[in-house]
């Protein structure tokens, strides 16, 4: 395992999302040691599932290239995967944080030439297409990978599966002997950017998802839309693979609701309307797209994207939340029912597929912190002088869309910088 | 002046407060954002009679629509299945609003006459108070017969299978219709009732003056 | 760095490189063609072992350029990190024998394309030199923060709490700016129920306690020159002194006004005194004190008032502002609630087509229904002024009754922000874009400059549209076009007061970074850290002032000869002057018109009877060059002709390297680079679109050397192209076979 030489005048940054990825890049480009830990294979977080941004229509991987380039050329910032911080103790200016890293079962020497994949038959979840189809037990976790290494899925371990991987090998990459290990890191400040989670659509009865194959989420229709997708890129629906022309998307699925998650995640209105975008450039002659919306939150600058989709024929928006979806069992199509608010008009909507524009949760809420922070009633992180050395960032406090993740991560790290020069003047 | 005329200049056609201070669970009127999840997930899928679905209600409640609103049949078509107290993501108890609201229109003496669920509501509530105890055969020949005798007769005849399979069962006792059968403490209950309304009353006028 | 320059080529052997090409024979192409001094293979490169073999030459044999011929530059950049020496990597592994067929007769071919490329990366090596970093430097660690409301605020107090002193310029005679006039904040903590204390005092007395902080009130910024570390700052005060500061950044904190509700007479302002905006309210709440508010027009208690939301803005006609300024909802829900809290017989109604009260706002916003603030989602015609109360008039889209009205004592239209941005220093080119006529608007009504940079692009930082200066990057957004200038808050994108914020704290890190780097001569953002910076030759310049036009970023001024004068530490190292240079001499150490020239002659051009067409494909490094790297781990295949060489973006390209490409007698030049326009797509800003506006002029060229016009084709591809790149060049590589050879092998 690689040997990290970390002081309190290190900064810890937890996640390894674009929030957290840029509070070690802004940290350590302003001179400082970061260490970053990502509890995935992978660095790049749920925008490196994203298949293109509003409103801008541009594709994550472009400012994940960057950060990327950034990180290779920055010897002050040491990577961590398969690493969760389990613990931290101590005060600002100097923790210790426990951290368990799971097994890769390949180490560095891997130039992810892909032979062990070759070799390898079991198939399992592909967790980077949110399930939506299936990869090898070896691995590289997605194309923009860092670091550029496979991994092999636990299930094969103890299996000939493994065997056969590890004799694939020429380089002597794969070690079936890495057991879990815990290591203690030192730490003057500490970001927590681990960001966010979809919420569970199976939680929201009425809609299906789970029940109906042509319900998905907003997530998952990012997966469809991305050429490095399970369809590669064309708008295929789950029950039937027939093309899905005609999409319904359902905001607040989750949000705004006491039932369910109180906050407005901000986020999912533009992400809808992107989406429309994906249906329209699949099918430019017959692609229809319906949102079913309480209000349109296209906020600021961004009411612009939402005018133009407007504009956009194909496009057709009601002012209601949907009510219940049922299904049209002879063609698995799910039809969306309720009542448009704006002069009451009921409606049962058929259509190929619906997408849930599905809430933003904090994936570790307030309370499961290894740490004392302070965090509102959704479980997001608030600025609290009582969280001593320790700043939230991005999604883990606050239902935020990609810009302002990085502006939250961007004065995250400044705070953390605040408090390692503290300790370097103490000591100096 | 009527009760309705008086409630009207009391609130000075502030309908909402109105409703707030008056109606049962009023109060939540104000909350609800307008997502419409409660008329769409009406399983009466709006019969006639149904002119406006509850999130509809409210908007013209707090748009002043005093009258439009109690004269309405709408909220009497109210089955309470709870579906939209269940998917409400404001969680407004809106079954409750219905009843609530169909009450104070009926108290007023607004409420629409030819109803059904109010006819109905009344001759049940007149039917079990009377002896603490319901008399199901006085409550439906009170039903067959609300429209007229020639049309009570018909609706008899048409259940008159039913009836009479009731009889064998020992479901049914023709002797009910005459006086039939009683609670121990009929006072009692009348006492209870009385001193309910009291107490309703009481909160209504510690909410208005709130 | 020693004074001789030894260059060593090592050619790797493993992930099937070995069993693919002959490794022998490209070890011989280095030495013989490429004339390196030293070459080896191995079985292994990235191993432990190998890059020990590479730090051995370097240590012992003198190494001081080393090129390496395995995977791509973008693979195991931890094992070949040299930072003392120059690199090079020939990619013969996602570039090579991943995008082409394992079969006997593709043999040939692929080992053809690996010789050229190690050719090529030996060429280019022997004209790069490690960089040493820009000598230029500046030593100020001092922040410049222009504007002193809560954005500069937070700027100028999160910057000393770093540990560097700030000069705060405020034009006004106190700090505190809008937020100082508002009566309550939009609350930002759990329960978010109530509105709160702005905390403007509070960060004023701590401003005014601090000694890092130096204020200067009722003063502007008369000139700025220079550049980050060593901006020399005028500071004019209103006595007529004026101060001069060294300075290392600027945070440009100017804020915004709020729309002016003059332009909206149909809503009865001006009308009546009874009709005011956001602004107004709060005046009005300051004057109440807390107690009840009174009408303006007969000072009698307001017993009824209505909301206007978007008054004047999401105008798509084009009237007023076309945007949303997102914090008009939750301020009106706020300025609802100072009537209801105070009396709750108070009617008030907030007439609304979308709420828009993201997060906690919800909260917020349910609290305001909890409190009997009514919520009417309708669309409000106009407000036309009685004897006693307002009628508002509106169309209630839920009832879809047209005609609904609304009688009050007073209404409150919220009209949004306008930025403080400066002088549009790009209006005259701008296009007339849809909401022109505000967009003219903003421009009449500020014509005074903010920063007077002394820059020959203009005296501030270039706007983006509707006058904020915002980056319009997602993953990037400090990023400003004024390399150590950060614009924050209101005036860089419509904010409330929290986010404004969050946004100045970000911006003081990045401008910490600013003086950071620019005391190491390092580049800053996308190509942070970079040692590169652009070099003159002046002796060859013909004074055309291409690249002080054209660079993105501002850097480059004019001497009073005329002569381009470079500002290293304004300059991001995207080479767009390089590729404006039609005298071509500009070059950086790592990156030159002959890194790149020399490699495109290195390539072996077969005749034209072989039927190996050679095309060249220029490809962006961030986005292009990727999208191949990724068709390659994708094992897409594409034709063996094409040898690509990454740029640094589009506008870097010289046109120098397509006419000596075509002169050499390759048969098509592709680009590939980001796209342009109003979603541009370069991280470079202007780059890929300057570098398009260049190259739509080669076809003169091409006519001049009677050549089909199709031997050039630009091509916008983005990074995610990795299925549909490989498919563009199998379709030119067919195209080049249809037009034919091209007749200039021969020469």
């Amino acid at each position: 395992m690689t040997a990290i030489v970390a002081t309190n005048e290190t900064i810890l940054v937890v996640g390894g999302g674009i929030s957290g990825m840029t509070a070690a890049l802004e940290a350590a480009e302003t001179g400082k040691q970061v260490v970053l830990v990502e509890k995935t294979a992978a660095l790049g977080g749920r925008t490196s599932q994203l298949y293109r941004y509003f409103p801008k229509m541009c594709h994550p991987t472009c400012g994940l290239e960057i950060n990327l380039r950034r990180l290779k050329a920055n010897p002050r910032i040491k990577v961590l995967t398969l690493a969760e911080v389990t613990g931290i103790t101590g005060g600002s200016g100097d923790y210790t944080a426990t951290v368990r890293i799971t097994p890769r079962y390949v180490n560095e020497n891997c130039t992810a030439c892909g032979e062990c994949a070759k070799v390898v038959s079991t198939q399992v979840d592909d967790q980077f297409n949110y399930k939506l189809g299936k990869t090898k037990a070896a691995y590289l976790p997605n194309a923009m990978a860092y670091p550029q290494r496979y991994v092999l899925d636990a299930s094969i371990i103890g299996t000939a599966e493994a065997e056969k991987a590890k004799a694939a090998c020429k380089y002597g990459a794969i070690d079936l002997d890495q057991k879990e290990e815990t290591m203690q890191i030192k730490a003057g400040a500490v970001v927590w950017a681990t960001g966010w989670q979809p919420y569970d659509a199976a939680k929201i009865q009425p809609y299906g998802y789970g029940r109906f194959k042509n319900v998905i989420t907003s997530v998952e229709f990012e997966r469809l839309a991305d050429p490095h997708g399970p369809t590669r890129g064309k708008l295929l629906r789950p029950s039937d693979g027939k093309e899905a022309k005609n999409v319904a998307f359902i905001q607040c699925a989750g949000s705004r609701d006491e039932n369910h998650l109180r906050h407005c995640s901000r986020f999912c209105c533009m992400a809808s309307l992107k989406q429309t975008h994906y249906v329209h450039e699949n099918f430019p002659e017959d692609g229809k797209s319906t949102i079913y919306y309480i209000d349109i939150r296209a906020i600021d600058r961004f009411e612009d994207f939402y005018q133009k989709v407007k504009a956009d024929s194909s496009v057709t928006f009601t002012k209601s939340k949907v009510a219940r979806i049922s299904l049209n069992e002879a063609t698995g199509n799910p039809i969306c029912h309720g009542v448009d608010t704006e002069g009451y008009h009921r409606y049962a909507n058929e259509h190929d597929l619906v997408v849930l524009a599905v809430g933003m949760e904090p994936s570790v809420k307030g309370m499961s912190i290894p740490a004392s922070v302070a965090a509102d009633s959704s479980g997001f992180i608030e600025a609290d002088p009582l969280n001593g050395g320790i700043f939230g960032a991005g999604c883990a406090t606050n239902a935020l869309d990609v810009n302002r993740s990085v502006q939250s991560a961007t004065a995250a790290a400044l705070r953390a910088v605040q408090v390692v020069n503290k300790v370097a003047r103490a000591e100096a | 002046m009527s009760a309705n005329a008086q409630m009207a200049t009391k609130y000075k056609n502030n309908f909402l407060k109105e409703v707030e201070e008056q109606v049962e669970m009023g109060e939540w009127v104000k909350m609800c954002m307008q997502c419409g999840v409660c008329s769409g997930s009406c399983p009466t899928n709006f019969h006639p009679g149904w002119e406006h679905p509850p999130q509809e209600i409210f908007m013209m409640i707090r748009a002043g629509k005093r009258e439009e609103v109690l004269t309405s049949p709408s909220m009497w078509m109210c089955t309470s299945c709870y579906n939209c107290i269940v998917r409400c993501p404001r969680k407004l108890p809106i079954t409750h609003i219905m009843h609530g609201l169909a009450n104070y229109a009926h108290r007023l003496g607004v409420a629409p006459k030819m109803q059904p669920t109010r006819s109905f509501a009344k001759l049940f509530w007149n039917n079990c108070v009377k002896t603490g105890r319901v008399n199901e055969l006085k409550l439906s020949v009170g039903l067959y017969f609300k429209d007229g005798l020639s049309q009570g007769i018909r609706n008899g005849m048409a259940m008159k299978d039913v009836a009479l399979g009731l009889l064998k069962a020992k479901r049914l006792n023709p002797f009910e219709l005459f006086g039939g059968h009683k609670c121990k403490d009929q006072n009692g209950i009348h006492a209870m009732l009385k001193k309910a309304r009291e107490l309703e009353e009481k909160r209504k006028a510690l909410k208005a003056a709130a | 760095m020693s004074a001789e320059k030894k260059v060593a080529a090592y050619i790797c052997k493993g992930c099937g490189l070995g069993e693919r090409l002959d490794a022998d024979a490209l070890v011989n192409v280095a030495q013989k063609e490429g004339k390196v001094q030293l070459a080896r293979s191995h079985d292994f490169l990235c191993s432990e072992e190998g890059v020990d073999l590479i730090k051995s030459d370097i240590a012992n044999e003198g190494v001081t350029h080393i090129m390496i011929g395995a995977c791509s530059r973008r693979a195991k950049t931890e094992a070949f990190y040299f930072p003392q020496n120059a690199v090079a990597r020939a990619n013969l592994r996602e570039g090579v024998i991943w995008i082409r067929p394992d079969t006997e007769e593709a043999r040939e071919t692929t080992q053809e394309m690996a010789a050229d490329y190690i050719r090529m990366g030996c060429a280019e090596i022997k004209a790069m030199s490690a960089p040493a970093g820009n000598p230029n430097t500046g030593s100020s660690r001092t922040l410049l923060v222009v504007g002193g409301g809560v954005s500069g605020m937070t700027a100028a107090l999160e910057a000393s709490r770093t540990g560097y002193p700030v000069v705060l310029v405020e034009k006004s005679g106190q700090l505190g700016g809008w937020a100082a006039k508002l009566w309550r904040r939009i609350p930002v903590h759990e329960p978010f129920k109530a509105p709160a204390d702005t905390g403007v005092a509070d960060m004023v007395a701590q401003i005014q306690a601090d000694p890092n902080i130096k204020v200067y009130l009722n003063a502007t910024v008369a000139k700025t020159d220079g550049a980050p570390g060593r901006f020399e700052v005028q500071i004019a005060t209103e006595s007529g002194s004026v101060a001069t500061e060294d300075i290392g950044a600027i945070i440009q904190a100017t804020g915004a006004e709020p729309y002016d509700a003059n332009k909206l007479p149909e809503l009865g302002y001006g009308k009546s005194p009874d009709v005011v905006d956001q602004a107004g309210l709060e005046a009005l709440a300051r004057a109440a004190n807390g107690g009840p508010m009174l009408k303006p027009s007969n000072g009698k208690p307001v017993k009824s008032v209505a909301f206007v939301q978007c008054a004047g803005q999401r105008d798509a006609g084009g009237q007023h502002l076309s945007y949303c300024s997102g914090y008009c909802c939750n301020a009106s829900i706020k300025q609802a609630m100072y009537f209801k809290d105070g009396n709750p017989d108070v009617d008030t109604t907030i007439l609304f087509t979308d709420l828009r009260t993201p997060g906690n706002g919800e909260d917020f916003y349910r609290s305001a229904q909890e409190k009997g603030v009514i919520f009417s989602k309708g669309k409000v015609a106009s407000v036309s002024p009685g004897a006693d109360a307002l009628t508002v008039n509106f169309h209630d889209l839920i009832l879809d009754d047209k005609d609904a009205r609304l009688e009050v004592d007073l209404v409150v239209l919220a009209t949004g922000q306008v930025p403080n941005s400066g002088v549009d220093i790009e209006a005259p080119n701008k296009p007339q874009v849809e909401g022109g006529a505000a967009d003219a608007a903003t421009v009449e009504a500020k014509p005074i400059s903010i920063l007077n940079l002394q820059y020959r692009q203009g005296p501030d930082v270039p706007q983006l549209k509707w006058g904020f200066t915002d980056s319009h990057f997602i993953c990037f957004p400090y990023e400003t076009r004024r390399t150590g200038i950060y614009t924050v808050g209101p005036v860089r994108r419509p904010m409330d007061m929290a986010q404004a914020r969050e946004d100045a704290t970000g911006a003081t890190l990045k401008a910490i970074q600013a003086i950071e780097n620019a005391q190491l001569g390092r580049a800053a953002h996308p190509r942070s850290g970079d040692l590169s910076f652009p070099k003159v030759r002046l002796e060859g310049c013909t004074q055309c002032k291409r690249c002080t036009v054209e660079c993105p970023f501002g850097a480059i001024d004019e001497d009073e000869r005329r002569f381009p004068l470079f500002n290293e530490s304004r300059c991001r190292r995207c080479g767009t002057c390089m590729g404006a240079c039609p005298v071509r001499v500009i070059s950086f150490e790592n990156y030159s018109v002959d890194t790149v020239g020399s490699q495109i002659k290195a390539v072996d051009i077969p005749d034209e009877f072989s039927e190996k067409p050679r095309i060249l494909i220029l490809a962006c490094e961030n986005d292009a060059y990727p999208a191949l790297d990724m068709a390659g781990m994708q094992h897409n295949e594409y034709s063996a002709f094409v040898r690509i060489i990454p740029v640094r973006c589009l506008g870097s390209v010289n046109t120098i390297w397509i006419t000596d490409a075509l002169n050499a007698g390759y048969d098509g030049v592709m680009l590939m680079g980001c796209k342009h326009g109003e979603n541009y797509q370069c991280h470079f800003v202007k780059g890929s679109e300057l570098g398009r506006y260049r190259l739509s002029k080669i076809d003169d060229t091409l006519k001049n050397l009677n050549l089909e016009t199709d031997r050039v084709r630009d091509l916008e591809v983005a990074i995610a192209d990795i299925e549909h790149v490989p498919a563009m060049i199998n379709q030119y590589a067919e195209r080049i076979v249809e037009i034919g050879m091209s007749p200039f092998k021969s020469f």
